[in-house]
């Protein structure tokens, strides 16, 4: 064998499995959910013979316009407030005293380690109907005895920002901690006052991290799924639970697919600007990244 | 022994850049041997070739009479010290020196007994069980000597080992390492870009650019006698000149006419011709400067001019002086006590004077390398307008 | 020169945010109320219930035992996928690098979702084998990220110094290489691990009767009664997770 053949063979030979596993269990998958959005769907649960364009057209369904825009605006908002606060916490956090940024970066990561389902039942007995914030809230005056805090859109939005923070966090502190402060001082020398030095010098120079923190939070809250179905109520579901409940309720897998590759589109558009962003060095957006894991 | 390692018309190109251009030479045993050149001149590459890294695309590297162009890095008897030490973080100091004779399955008695022996070389026994990070560089760079030579290699590559540490450590380590060699007596292939290293070291030099050797030779004959205008002005600082011989003297020596300056008197070691166009080299120390004009002498050059620029640097003072159309820079040792005398300084009409035989003919020459020259251009332009 | 106190506040107020729930759970596990209402005095029966029941270890030993299996496999495939994607620079491994890349960012849901549709199309029985696939499939692209950024660090003139002093290719790999990107290797495999444990999504697609996992068995627990199990539950995992995030931590600082 040629040394190139047997180079290129060895690089087949260690490509491969990952290769292959992820085309057969990732890239096909993906296929088949476009495909099968163009199916027709049997009443009993099953896929139809044929190709029809009817799935896509029931989408024009009333219902769907309303729960399109609900998860573009949470996933907006949510993604607006999570860097408005990951930003000076970042800071705060590369800028402290080895010692206290140990323990702001520790008491981040834990969190970020916790599991998601239980950081989102908190949320639940915190607001329970007869919770003790609830409670707090009435002796304070502060709401009426039958408000509900939970149930509604807006903690949807609180819980994905819960959720969702350490991972903004995260990525903006790796980032603020490479940051060279002296440009600080250099502008703040050459006359810029503390807040053009911060959005012309310091925002500059993080904004990988913080495109990084974008596609970390926008991304997933598009396609939230577990936290409207838990603290949202009927009125606050995302096209997530359209997917689930098409799946296993209605067992109309066209209808589910159809929504899931829709949603396979909107991620693409973020992801596309960002790529563009950071052609050559896209920015990793592991929900657990390297930052945490090592 | 001569031609104890030789490279026959070596090549090595990386697309189109042609990193190494059909170089040959040839190493005697025991002796220091440096390849000498700016970044990105082939010495580097030479040297992975020697070492096994890189498969030169064309010629061959022989080794006490055996053909090792082919054979992989753990098979030649060819050590190498690394620019960056290449010091496995993972290991203790102690561990790091028995690598080699680990991988050559010596006893455990024999490694123990040469470990102890190189880290007495080294002066590092207190040290054997640290770890790499805890050592400092001037350490490191010993660790990573002892760690090839434990090795009995039959030849010790060092690529750029003292690049990494400040000036005075580089002095140090340079004793030392002239020390170990004396100590060890094997043959070094030293790849430098700087040229004190290369002198303070080198048995012999090679001077490279651009994949290619410029000229070999002893330290003394490489700075006294450069062969090209690159070697002239890359291994010290240097005046330039270009002529037309006028008038071959008796004797050696021959008149020259230079554009823009006086007639100078020059040795002919090249036995050039009338009418024969000549590039002279004149180093900076070879002038003597005088405030009065001093007693003329048969072969002695004697020009006047004006300084224009004046460092002060303790033992000795750099003078650029204006004559006709040139600049030249010169230095002036200090061997007496300063305060005492006035010194020259800016503006004052200065005389020049320097022997016949104290300038070098250069074989080729090329405008170009005058940038390599470290003059300062006061006017930004050339010395010569 | 005087720093802005906002950042400050902002951390502050954030790490409130995030600890004011965790802590009110913690508490209401001593609740002796149904429903975690008001307080009705000191108790510990949830814990004592949480442990009694059988569900809980079962559903426990499954997310393990797929937690492991998918560990092992992500890390061997992983690992191989980072040193592909370090060491060659071709038009396979550009697009190699975009299919390790792309399911770090697609949403969960997705994934589920396509996976769930390429099992039933091939007519594979769901259940904890479907369970371990998918699982594995998210894993491999995180093992390979964490263990790429660490060979980026590697300094290969270490490679060429080992075979300088005698070492074969093979062995220079095994005896330097290895031992300096191990770190590398375990921080993807421990993120593997938890992310196999954490994961509900996915998993809540694939999975078929009787094979029920931790995190399903706490969404099913929260759906329909039994709230004041998950507080008890709950504040047992935060004390995993804490004591496991400290530990990390500090045997990281101890070896740098």
């Amino acid at each position: 064998m040629t040394t190139v053949a047997k180079k290129k063979w060895h690089e087949w030979l260690i490509t491969g499995p990952s290769f292959i596993w992820l085309l057969i269990f990732f890239i096909i998958p993906t296929m088949i959910v476009f495909a099968i959005t163009f199916k027709p769907s049997t009443p009993f649960g099953g896929i139809g013979d044929g190709w029809t364009l009817n799935t896509l057209f029931s989408l024009r369904n009333p219902n769907y316009p309303a729960i399109i825009w609900r998860t573009v605006w949470l996933s907006v908002v949510s993604t607006a407030i999570c860097l408005l606060l990951a930003v000076p916490c970042g800071y705060c956090i590369a800028r402290a005293p080895k010692r206290s940024r140990d323990i702001l970066l520790l008491l981040v990561i834990i969190p970020f380690w916790t599991n998601f389902l239980i950081r989102i039942f908190a949320w639940k007995v915190l607001l329970h109907p007869e919770g003790m914030l609830k409670q707090a809230l009435v002796f304070l005056h502060l709401c009426s005895p039958d408000a509900t805090l939970l149930y509604n859109p807006v903690t949807v939005l609180l819980v994905i920002i819960y959720t969702y923070l350490p991972f903004a966090i995260l990525p903006v502190y790796a980032a603020a901690e490479k940051f060279d402060y002296s440009l600080i001082e250099a502008a703040r020398d050459l006359g810029a006052s503390h807040f053009r030095a911060f959005r012309r010098i310091f925002l500059p120079g993080i904004s990988r991290g913080v495109w990084t923190a974008v596609l970390m939070v926008f991304i997933p809250a598009l396609g939230s799924y577990v936290i409207p179905d838990i603290v949202g109520g009927p009125g606050s579901e995302m096209i997530g639970n359209k997917i689930a409940q098409r799946t296993f309720v209605d067992r109309n897998l066209p209808h589910a697919s159809a929504l899931a590759a829709l949603l396979t589109l909107a991620v693409m558009v973020p992801l596309m600007i960002t790529l563009v962003h950071h052609y050559r060095q896209p920015p990793v957006a592991p929900k657990k990244g390297k930052e945490a894991a090592q | 022994m001569a031609d104890f390692l030789v490279f026959e018309g070596v090549s090595k190109h990386y697309g189109e850049i042609r990193a190494v251009d059909s170089v040959s030479l040839s190493i005697n045993k025991g002796e220091i041997f440096s390849l000498l050149g700016p970044s990105g001149c082939g010495k580097t590459t030479l040297l992975r070739c020697c070492a096994g890294f890189e498969a030169p695309d064309a010629g061959r590297i022989i080794l006490d009479g055996r053909d090792i162009t082919g054979l992989p890095p753990h098979e030649r008897k060819v050590n190498t010290v690394f620019q960056n030490y290449a010091l496995f973080p993972h290991l203790t100091i102690r561990d790091n020196i028995a690598f080699g004779p680990r991988m050559a399955r010596w006893t455990k008695g024999e490694i123990d007994k040469e470990v102890a022996r190189m880290l007495e070389l080294i002066q590092m026994e207190d040290y054997a069980d640290r770890k790499v990070t805890e050592i400092s560089g001037g350490q490191k760079q010993r660790v990573a000597i002892a760690r090839a030579l434990i090795n009995r290699p039959q030849v010790l590559l060092l690529d750029e080992p003292l690049a990494a540490l400040d000036l005075k450590l580089r002095q140090r380590m340079l004793v030392e390492l002239d020390a170990i060699h004396d100590e060890v007596g094997i043959t070094f292939v030293y790849v430098t870009h700087d040229q004190g290293e290369a002198m303070g070291i080198s048995d012999r030099i090679a001077a490279m650019n651009r994949g290619r050797i410029e000229q070999i030779g002893r330290p003394v004959e490489i700075y006294e006698a450069p062969r090209s205008s690159f070697v002239a002005a890359f291994i010290g600082d240097t005046n330039f000149f270009d002529g037309i011989v006028t008038e071959v003297m008796d004797g050696p020596y021959c008149r020259l006419r230079i554009e823009g300056f006086p007639d100078v008197l020059a040795w002919n070691d090249k036995g050039l011709l009338p009418g024969n166009a000549v590039h002279l080299s004149l180093r900076p120390e070879k002038f003597k400067i005088w405030r009065e004009l001093p007693e003329p002498l048969p072969n002695r050059n004697l020009v006047q001019g004006t300084v224009e620029d004046v460092i002060y640097l303790g033992s000795h003072t750099k003078y650029w002086v204006r004559v006709e159309d040139y600049r030249l820079g010169l230095h002036q040792q200090h061997s007496r006590y300063l305060l005492d005398t006035r010194p020259i300084t800016w503006g004052e009409k200065v005389w020049l004077s320097w022997f016949a035989d104290d300038s070098c003919m250069l074989e080729r020459y090329k405008a170009e390398d005058e940038n390599l020259l470290v003059l300062p251009d006061t006017e930004a332009e050339p010395a010569r307008a | 020169m005087k720093r802005s106190r906002v950042p400050f506040y902002t951390t502050l107020a954030v790490l409130v945010f995030f600890y004011l729930p965790l802590i009110i759970l913690s508490v209401n596990s001593f609740n002796d109320s149904r429903y975690g209402g008001p307080w009705n005095g000191f108790t510990v029966r949830w814990y004592v219930r949480l442990f009694q029941d059988r569900q809980i270890w079962h559903a426990l030993q499954n997310t393990l035992v797929i937690a492991v299996g998918a560990t092992v496999v992500s890390m061997v495939v992983g690992t191989m996928a980072a040193f592909a994607l370090n060491r060659y620079r071709s038009r396979l491994q550009m697009t190699h690098y975009g299919m390790i890349y792309a399911p770090l960012i697609v949403p969960d849901i997705l994934m589920g979702m396509s996976l769930l549709l390429f099992f039933v199309a091939l007519n594979v029985k769901l259940g904890l084998f479907t369970i371990f696939l998918a699982h594995v499939t998210f894993c491999v692209s995180y093992v390979a990220m964490v263990v790429l950024s660490r060979l980026q660090d590697f300094d290969f003139s270490l490679m060429e110094a080992a075979q300088d002093l005698g070492a074969s290719h093979w062995t220079a790999f095994r005896r330097v290489m290895l031992p300096l990107i191990m770190p590398g290797i375990a921080a993807g495999g421990l993120l593997a691990f938890t992310l196999s444990l954490d994961d509900f999504v996915v998993t809540f697609f694939v999975a078929g009767p009787g094979s029920t996992t931790l995190p399903i068995h706490i969404y099913s627990m929260m759906k329909h009664g039994a709230p004041a199990v998950i507080n008890a539950l709950s504040v047992i995992l935060l004390l995993v997770t804490f004591v496991l995030v400290s530990a990390s931590r500090t045997i990281r600082e101890k070896l740098s």
